[in-house]
């Protein structure tokens, strides 16, 4: 029983540190540009596509490919914030809701296009190995990707605290108007981190592949936990998000443990409305105007 | 003369910022009474717990006999308080008319009576050659004469007006007064936030000052002009106090 | 002011007759399937305007009552032989017991969250069907009994009769939108959508008020899942609490015109008609074609449109209307 329940919360810590990119991402885009970005899960997707094809056809390991797509999301996310989102700042809630909703139906439709609805998945040398620690059982392809993930959230930390462009966003984030008194140009912040927040989607997607197939829809039960992780975490707090997405993490391996297989999703979005229905007030303090 | 609103003991913390600490004062029947103090004084915040936009951690208000704290906005409207933001808030896509007659609903809700009330309450603050003008296409000025109408228009006993003069020139000064006098004449008793001084003297006869959120005089405007603590938070170490940190909390 | 209304009056008929006429216009049998499916999203989509366009409460699980009206009507039905005509009545009314708890959790939320949390319970109530395997079927759904020509149980020969049942729920959902608008209701719904401090300020009890117009929403949206289910023939959890059901029925509207009457009408017309062309083009078998179509309307229409391609034609009435005037030298003063 014991075993059983360590093993639980063994699984859901690591896949909790994919979580936690999505979610710091999400948090990082509502923080300084304070619009939900809906398609955030849509964008793991692509992450997951650019590395299985860049295993498929050219071999390259996903570890390597995580480069590659982060950089690309990197650029996509900047290209999104200056050419789309840019433009619905000023509007109201109905255009910058359905924007990245939009692009969320989107993506997943070009995807379902391109590349139909089958299962992709991309075996690695690690893909089997396991280690063991006592009667636990820890996959390695998960345990790297726990692993990188946290420390890409140490480096983007490092990054908000150390540089100026990242002080810069911080200020952004917590007042734009006297951020901008300060001399802070906005639309490069804001390019940046959607660009960053993309690229950790895009992270997430390379160290999923090895342990997770990909496919069009795959995205949206990592925007769904992303939601309520962030909205646990306080909206805009990245470390929140994170001790969020790692407690989400361990709440829906247990729930699978417990409740049975098929109940993650429902355990997922009870979660939500329940976070929603008691921490009301967390929301409100960033959306009323 | 008879109370229309008595203030005991008004408390609100936001975090560590006492924005309205221990403030008590009263408003007889069809007196116009002004709030003044600096910026940050917690004159908004007085509003907002007044009017229930915002709760008070401790104290009451009592209206024409009624305790209002844990009442919803639109009651404590319904009960004959009506207010004016601090930054004109129309409903943009509406027009002229179409905001003012949402504010007259509240006492019937007959087309064409709030219509007709509405129109009376137009003509009132001089918007009546913009009636059909979307509330978003107005003057900052405009706005404003809208939100009076809007709230006019609830057929109020009190009237909170929320720094209505702000940004006039002299001659828009002397109409807005001319107004809010004539407003009183006609039986309302309004409590005013104002920084122009020149219309305060006009139009009330009683002041309240308040500072960092407590109320540190009151009285007639010749005694509160020569408080030496009004004198000191005005031009003393209260005025040189950021704006940036803002009133309108809640 | 009397001219326009009589002018609208008139447009209004006009369509209507087209409308009524249309089966007797046109007899094949994919295009009248056509017509429902555009005529019943349009409904759906009156039903999400009255909440979504005119209090702007921004809903995305308007499936939760397409789906329970759908259920409603069919447990009806298959258990214990109750005509869908009061199934339909029946899932109505329990769309709007169910909108009571699941807009006492939502309304407190305000923007993105509202939208967040009302696509959880949508998605709740269909894995909830999911696992009712004794009492709903489950995940393989049912077939409904085919009773052939029944209309008492509305079940019908031929599609024409189908046709005119959707065509009469969209009068009324019509009628009670234009109803509404006019009333002092619309003027409430569109102030609270527009600020709601402001107008809790002059007297507007906002929650009640969304809680009023949500029950009529989902009232109607219970409807259209009852006639959805009993066209079809067929239910299950992804069909009746279909995520697509909840998307169109926010895009129709937005496409043609948030907080328009005709806005959802309009929207359906161009977003229906779109895909059907797609499919006589591309033929079946395309899964993604018809919603990235869609979502590239809804962005260009957001970017460069955002109140709706309804401004596109009042814009044109009114130039068509001026240039005849001017014609006439009629003076322009009404």
């Amino acid at each position: 029983m014991l075993t059983t329940i360590a093993q639980a919360v063994v699984n859901g810590l690591l896949i909790g540190g994919i979580y936690a990119l999505v979610s710091i991402g999400v948090t990082l885009i509502f923080g300084v540009v304070k619009i939900v970005n809906f398609a955030q899960g849509e964008f793991v997707m692509i992450g997951m596509y650019i590395t299985f094809f860049l295993a498929t056809s050219f071999g390259i390991d996903p570890l390597v490919a995580l480069v590659i797509s982060m950089l690309a999301l990197f650029f996509i996310g900047v290209l999104l914030q200056h050419f789309l989102i840019r433009r619905v700042l000023e509007l109201g809630d109905m255009p910058q809701i359905f924007l990245t909703f939009a692009l969320s139906l989107l993506l997943v439709n070009i995807a379902l296009l391109l590349f139909t609805a089958n299962y992709r998945t991309v075996q690695t040398a690690y893909s089997e190995t396991a280690i063991h620690i006592g009667a636990i059982n820890v996959p390695l392809a998960k345990l790297i990707a726990f692993a990188v993930a946290m420390l890409l959230s140490g480096l983007l930390w490092m990054f908000l605290h150390g540089t100026d462009l990242g002080k810069a966003m911080r200020a952004a984030a917590q007042n734009r108007d006297v951020a901008m008194l300060m001399g802070i140009n906005p639309d490069r912040v804001y390019c940046v981190a959607v660009g960053v927040a993309l690229a950790l989607a895009g992270a997430a997607g390379s160290l999923l592949m090895p342990f997770y197939p990909a496919y069009p829809l795959v995205g949206q039960i990592f925007v769904l936990m992303a939601f309520v992780a962030v909205v646990l975490g306080t909206l805009g707090n990245i470390t929140g998000a994170l001790i969020a997405s790692l407690m989400m993490g361990v709440a829906e391996s247990l729930g699978i443990q417990f409740v049975g297989a098929d109940s993650g999703l429902i355990v997922v979005f009870v979660m939500l409305l329940l976070t929603l229905a008691l921490r009301p007030n967390g929301l409100f303090g960033g959306w009323s105007r | 003369m008879t109370e229309a609103l008595v203030i005991r003991n008004l408390s609100r913390r936001f975090g560590g910022l006492r924005a309205v600490q221990d403030v008590s004062f009263a408003v007889n029947e069809c007196e116009t009474l002004a709030l003044i103090g600096p910026n940050g004084a917690g004159k908004t915040t007085s509003f907002n717990l007044i009017t229930g936009h915002c709760r008070p951690d401790a104290g009451s208000v009592l209206a024409f006999g009624r305790e209002l704290v844990g009442l919803r906005p639109h009651e404590i409207c319904a009960h004959g308080l009506a207010r004016t933001f601090q930054v004109a808030r129309p409903f943009g896509k509406m027009t002229v008319l179409a905001n003012v007659m949402t504010g007259a609903f509240l006492r019937d809700r007959r087309i064409e009576i709030a219509r007709q009330q509405a129109r009376e309450a137009i003509d009132f603050v001089g918007l009546a050659a913009k009636e059909h003008t979307p509330a978003r296409e107005l003057t900052t000025i405009d706005q404003r004469r809208l939100e009076l109408a809007r709230a006019l228009a609830t057929q109020p006993r009190l009237l909170l007006l929320d720094e209505v003069m702000a940004g006039l020139n002299p001659a828009e000064i002397d109409q807005a007064v001319a107004l809010v006098k004539k407003l009183s004449q006609r039986g309302l008793t309004i409590v005013i936030v104002e920084h122009v001084m020149r219309a305060i003297m006009a139009v009330a006869r009683h002041i309240v000052v308040l500072d960092h959120g407590q109320k540190i005089a009151e009285g007639n405007p010749r005694e509160v002009v020569a408080n030496p603590d009004v004198i000191r938070a005005y031009l003393g170490t209260g005025y040189a106090e950021p704006t940036a940190a803002g009133e309108s909390h809640c | 002011m009397r001219r326009f209304v009589s002018q609208g009056g008139f447009w209004v008929g006009a369509l209507a007759a087209i409308a009524v006429a249309l089966p007797f216009l046109v007899s094949s049998t994919f295009a009248i399937d056509i017509f429902i499916r555009v005529l019943l999203f349009a409904f759906i989509g009156v039903a999400w305007n009255l909440m979504g366009g005119y209090a702007k409460q921004l809903s995305l699980g308007h499936a939760a009552y397409f789906g329970l009206g759908a259920y409603t009507s069919t447990i009806l039905l298959i258990r214990y032989d109750v005509s869908p005509w009061i199934g339909m009545l029946a899932g109505g009314i329990v769309a709007m017991l169910a909108s009571l708890p699941i807009g006492a959790l939502c309304f407190r939320l305000r923007g993105p969250y509202f939208a967040i949390a009302t696509i959880a319970t949508a998605q709740v109530l269909m894995l909830l069907f999911l696992k009712f395997r004794d009492f709903a079927w489950g995940a393989e759904g049912t077939t409904m009994p085919n009773l052939g020509d029944a209309p008492l149980m509305m079940q019908f020969d031929g599609k024409a009769p189908y046709y005119y049942v959707v065509l009469v729920l969209l009068a009324v959902g019509l009628a009670i939108t234009y109803w509404i608008e006019r009333s002092w209701m619309g003027y409430y719904l569109v102030a609270v959508g527009e600020d709601e401090d402001a107008a809790e300020a002059i007297g507007v009890d906002a929650l009640q008020i969304k809680r009023n117009i949500y029950l009529v929403s989902a009232f109607l949206t219970a409807l259209a899942g009852t006639f959805y289910v009993q066209y079809i023939y067929f239910i299950d959890p992804n069909t009746a609490f279909s995520f697509n059901v909840s998307v169109e029925a926010a895009l129709v509207s937005i496409v043609g015109g948030i907080g328009t009457l005709w806005g959802p009408v309009i929207g359906t017309v161009l977003l229906e008609g779109t895909s059907a062309l797609l499919q006589s083009w591309l033929g079946g078998g395309h899964g993604g074609v018809q919603l990235t179509v869609y979502s590239l309307i809804l962005i260009a229409v957001i970017l460069y449109r955002p109140a709706g391609l309804i401004g596109i034609l009042t814009a044109a009435y009114d130039r068509v209307i001026a240039g005849t005037k001017r014609l006439n030298k009629v003076p322009l003063d009404d």
